[in-house]
């Protein structure tokens, strides 16, 4: 070893066992022995032992310390490997996979073939998709352990995940000429053949690909994945008599997998044919094979037609019914897209009547009819005073029609009656969370979360997103950015630990042969923000950034600064004395959890015995996260991952365009978002309203340089042709004339080039004429929203008059009721009111 | 409805349903240990809108004191809005298959909570488990478990007379049941 100073025999030994005990982390002995070393003047700054002693002390979680050490060492033994080694470890503690993947460079510099150093090395290219270096690596390892079965799987899944099939195979090929008969139950092997059929699928390779699970599937355990391989290889083959034969199988498996049924309809193609009744008579004998399967007299409903839907629906319906099935209509609802279907539903239920009054209000919720709605609840509600499922249901159309507080009545009480049950407990809390009820939320959560923990932590704890998301809504809400911005954080670094999951299973799968399920991993990891809880918390995020940019706090601000105008003093000083009392019990919660979370950490490195999962990250405090310095980089970082992974959502462009807007001299980012967001949906509102501001945007710039000057130009002239910002809204109003959404953000453009145009474009935005789509309680308080933030120039009148209007329309919505209650402009309660 | 063997892409939105409906928890890695060590066994409900309405999420035992194969449920939920459907005993019986198949297991395993008697009368009268034993304080806050057991050599004697695709359990081993899972659907570690 090319080490400066080796030790002599004595000391060598000793270090031999500082090694043993890191290993077996007996950390504290370690440094014992590294102490009897280091004691000794001669040795006293030996880089190994120094550097031993750095890692020794990190695993204690003395991470400063840890970090002089082992730069110590190192520059006192710039030539060992071990020291390299060492220092890569440390930084990959810190989760600095970069740095270490150029100390473990240079410690193989020292020691080429050293195995622990290039099979860590290989962990870290993987984890950071350097793929080359990967595969680079992973054939040092094969050539110097090729009797290892890792060795050679490792290094054909590079090439694989390289897309260089052919190399992959021929590698897995080799690899499986070596493996004795496979006993029965193999199942690594039966994965084997299963990731080696994997790779020819995507290769493009069918035939072979069949060939191959044909002639092994004798050995493959996974009888399930050769029959579904089979029927999809036999379909993209032509062989659609085989393929149908298979899918027909499948369905005999599990008959309620929607999949099997439109691989056998791809396959046989008897619908083609010009009468339905064929295919409706396939589903009928399937039903009758399997009585208790849904799926197969569910899936009819969707595509016939007139009379014999009729009779389908009633057969299904009358079923159901009499074994009692409240989920019935939860079922049902995707088919009231069709007014034709929702008649002849709402026909036949009426016709049932007595007993079935659930039913008809499922029907009339939906269909918006909610006075009626209302009406066949509270029926049933006599009928069986018990039923949750009314009391849920009841809430639900409160929710539609805009009462919050009522909503969150009707929610507890079905959470009353059953309180073992965390599903309705948990619809409570997310309706109470809406109505900005977050206190009450998180206590109604507390009944099933750890003990001893409050509920806000254990929430956080368990990944628990949905809670966190519809928390960060609430406190945007009511104003409190830091604390929503700090849920939004929690939500991100969710992600960031879900990433760093993969690293363990990077042996471990190689290990276990689930090299199918391994792959997928890594392309799940891969795409991970592209998940709806990583866009809402983003978006929330994003939208707060960029109202911090617009309007920083003032250093002595309260964050919700509440309007204090209107008070008298003794009523100013009641609340002030209040807003104290609050705060000194939040304190006082504070530090008690603070204590808490210490108590545990002690524990945990007591029971880990100094096992450091990842750094220690900084805590996040509200009033600190909603003064940031830098509100439009953070949106940024937010925004990044939803440029990546998102780039056919239109909103990502949207907000991406409303963020460099606000950067000044971005005028090439803010190209860049418009001429996505066109590629996404080139017709939506929000973008229409960047597109216009852009190009008023750039015709207010004095000079550009002459490069920027000619691509602005150029591009401009694609997207705008010879149009002007007038033209161009005039015929966007026009083309969608019947769009509220379109409408408000075509008015509000109107008023913006031409502030002339005041009063038409308010009665374009405030139309509520019958012929208009998507007058719905959202929208319309989009527009008053609109209205209120001036939008449109001052309209005082204009809002009173929209917002009575309004009310007489949904008569529940608290945002019309006049005079506004206490949450004021909180339209967005219903803004993701997705019926859940 | 729509059930299928879960893929890695579920995962996350299995933990999202055990969150709004059971009180034991686990982190993301945990689901991931189940899906890469044993990508056959856990099965997904979702509804029309393919949202995820109940999961299993299921096991192989590792080093199995009795050194017989056999599975462990790990965690089995139904959202309360879907509940009355079979949808339990599908994905059970879909997963236990599996286990038999992939496998070789004998047996499968759970645990439940002595005072959900809801659950108990799922595995017992729906599920065809039985208890097998108590183990006490099982639970974080100190409550008993019954370890209960199925066996699986109904699945086993179909499978030994296995012919490619073509053979069905389905039928046979679900007809003359009633309907019965109208209450709490629970099974955990």
């Amino acid at each position: 070893m090319p080490t400066n100073n080796p030790l002599p025999p004595k000391e060598n030994a000793l270090f031999k066992r500082i090694l043993k005990c890191y290993e077996q982390k007996q950390y504290k002995n370690g440094l014992k022995f590294a102490k009897q070393i280091l004691g000794n003047p001669k040795f006293s700054e030996h880089g190994e032992t120094l550097a031993m002693k750095g890692l020794t002390l990190n695993c204690l979680g003395r991470k400063e310390e840890a970090y002089d050490y082992v730069r110590r060492g190192l520059r006192n033994d710039l030539k060992s490997h071990v020291c390299w080694h060492v220092y890569g470890l440390l930084q990959r503690s810190d989760r600095k996979y970069d740095e270490a993947i150029k100390c473990y460079r240079n410690a193989l510099k020292w020691d080429k073939d050293n195995l622990q150093i290039l099979r860590d090395l290989s962990l870290l290219q993987i984890q950071m998709r350097d793929l080359e270096g990967y595969r680079d690596t992973r054939y040092q390892l094969l050539v110097l352990r090729p009797a290892q079965r890792a060795s050679w799987i490792g290094y054909a899944m590079a090439y694989h995940l390289l897309k260089d099939f052919s190399m992959a195979l021929r590698i897995l090929e080799e690899f499986r000429k070596t493996q004795s008969q496979p006993k029965p139950f193999d199942y690594e092997h039966s994965e084997l053949l299963l990731y080696q059929n994997m790779v020819m699928r995507e290769a493009g390779m069918h035939v072979n690909a069949l060939q191959h699970l044909q002639e092994y599937e004798h050995q493959i355990v996974d009888r399930l994945c050769v029959c579904e391989t089979k029927a999809e290889l036999l379909l993209t083959l032509g062989r659609r008599e085989e393929a149908a034969a298979i899918y027909r199988d499948l369905i005999n498996r599990n008959p309620e997998n929607k999949a099997y049924y439109k691989g056998y309809e791809e396959a046989d193609h008897f619908w083609v044919s010009e009468n339905p009744e064929d295919r409706i008579g396939f589903y009928k004998e399937i039903s009758e094979l399997f009585p208790r399967a849904t799926t197969p007299r569910r899936l009819p409903l969707t595509f016939a037609i007139g009379e014999s839907f009729k009779n389908l629906v009633d057969t299904y319906l009358r079923k159901e019914l009499r074994k009692g099935v409240p989920p019935l209509f939860v079922v049902l609802r995707p088919l009231y897209s069709d007014p034709e279907k929702v008649k002849i539903i709402e026909e036949l239920v009426t016709g049932y009547e007595q007993n079935l009054r659930e039913v008809g209000c499922f029907d009339r919720g939906k269909t918006r009819q909610l006075q009626r709605a209302m009406e066949y609840v509270d029926k049933g509600l006599e009928h069986t005073p018990l039923l949750i499922e009314l009391y849920v249901l009841k809430a639900k159309i409160y929710k539609h029609a805009g009462d919050m507080e009522e909503a969150v009545r009707m929610m507890d009480e079905a959470q009353s009656l059953d309180t073992a049950d965390r599903y309705t407990n948990s619809k409570c809390a997310k309706y109470m969370l809406r109505a900005g009820l977050i206190q009450e939320a998180c206590d109604m959560c507390s009944k099933f979360t750890r003990e001893g923990v409050s509920a806000v932590e254990s929430l956080n704890e368990m990944q628990c997103m949905w809670f966190q998301t519809e928390c960060a809504a609430a406190y945007q809400r009511l104003g409190k950015w830091g604390e929503a911005l700090k849920k939004c954080h929690e939500i991100d670094r969710h992600f960031t630990e879900i990433i760093e999951d993969q690293f363990d299973f990077h042996t471990y799968c190689m290990r276990k042969m689930t090299l199918r399920a391994y792959v997928s991993l890594l392309r799940l990891e891969d795409q991970l923000r592209s998940h709806h809880f990583y866009f809402k918390a983003a978006r929330i995020a994003i939208q707060i950034y960029l109202h911090l940019h617009d309007h920083p706090l003032a250093d002595s601000e309260q964050e919700n600064n509440m309007d204090t105008e209107n008070l008298t003093p003794s009523e100013l000083k009641k609340m002030k004395r209040k807003q104290r009392k609050a705060q000194k019990k939040a304190e006082v919660e504070q530090q008690k959890q603070r204590a808490e979370l210490e108590r545990r950490e002690q524990g945990k490195t007591k029971a880990t015995d100094g096992e450091l999962d990842g750094p220690k990250e900084e805590e996040l405090i509200p009033d600190k996260l909603a003064r940031t310095e830098e509100p439009l980089e953070q949106a940024i970082k937010f925004l990044r991952p939803l440029q990546n992974l998102l780039p056919e959502c239109v909103e990502t462009h949207t907000v991406a365009y409303k963020i460099y807007s606000r950067k000044g001299s971005k005028l090439l980012l803010m190209l860049q978002s418009i001429k996505r967001g066109i590629a996404a949906d080139p017709n939506d509102p929000q973008l229409h309203t960047c597109l216009i501001r852009f190009y008023m945007h750039v015709k207010g710039q004095a000079e550009l340089p002459a490069p920027v000057q000619t691509v602005i130009e150029q591009e401009m002239g694609k997207i705008y042709g010879s149009k002007d910002p007038k033209t161009l809204n005039e015929e966007f109003l026009s083309t969608n004339s019947c769009s509220l959404q379109h409408l408000l953000a075509g008015a509000q453009m109107m008023y913006l080039l031409d502030k002339s145009t005041q009063e038409k474009a308010i009665s374009l935005a405030t139309t509520l004429s019958s012929e208009i789509q998507g007058i719905s309680l959202k929208t319309c308080c989009h527009v008053l929203e609109s209205l209120k933030s001036g939008d449109f120039g001052c309209c005082d009148k204009t809002v009173q008059e929209y917002q009575m209007k309004c009310h007489s329309l949904f008569p529940c919505a608290a945002v019309f009721m006049n005079p506004s209650p206490k949450v004021v402009g909180d339209c967005a309660i219903l803004t993701n009111g997705s019926v859940s | 409805m729509n059930i299928r063997c879960a893929t890695p892409e579920d995962l996350m939105n299995m933990q999202h349903c055990n969150l709004l409906c059971l009180p034991e928890n686990y982190q993301m890695k945990y689901y991931f240990y189940h899906g890469l060590s044993w990508p056959q066994l856990s099965y997904v409900a979702e509804d029309e809108g393919g949202k995820i309405v109940g999961y299993v999420l299921a096991k192989m035992e590792e080093d199995p004191e009795d050194s017989v194969p056999h599975g462990h449920i790990t965690s089995l939920a139904v959202k309360r809005s879907h509940r009355r459907l079979g949808l339990a005993q599908k994905l059970m019986d879909q997963a236990s298959r599996a286990m038999v198949e992939c496998f070789n297991a004998q047996y499968v395993s759970l645990h439940v909570r002595k005072s959900n008697r809801a659950a108990l009368h799922l595995y017992t009268e729906t599920l065809k488990f039985s208890i097998s034993e108590v183990e006490p304080k099982y639970y974080a806050d100190g409550e008993d478990a019954y370890a209960m057991r199925r066996d699986l050599s109904e699945f086993r004697d179909k499978i030994s007379s296995r012919a490619d695709c073509s053979f069905s359990t389905y039928g046979t081993c679900l007809q003359g049941q009633l309907l019965c899972d109208r209450a709490l659907v629970a099974g955990s570690v």
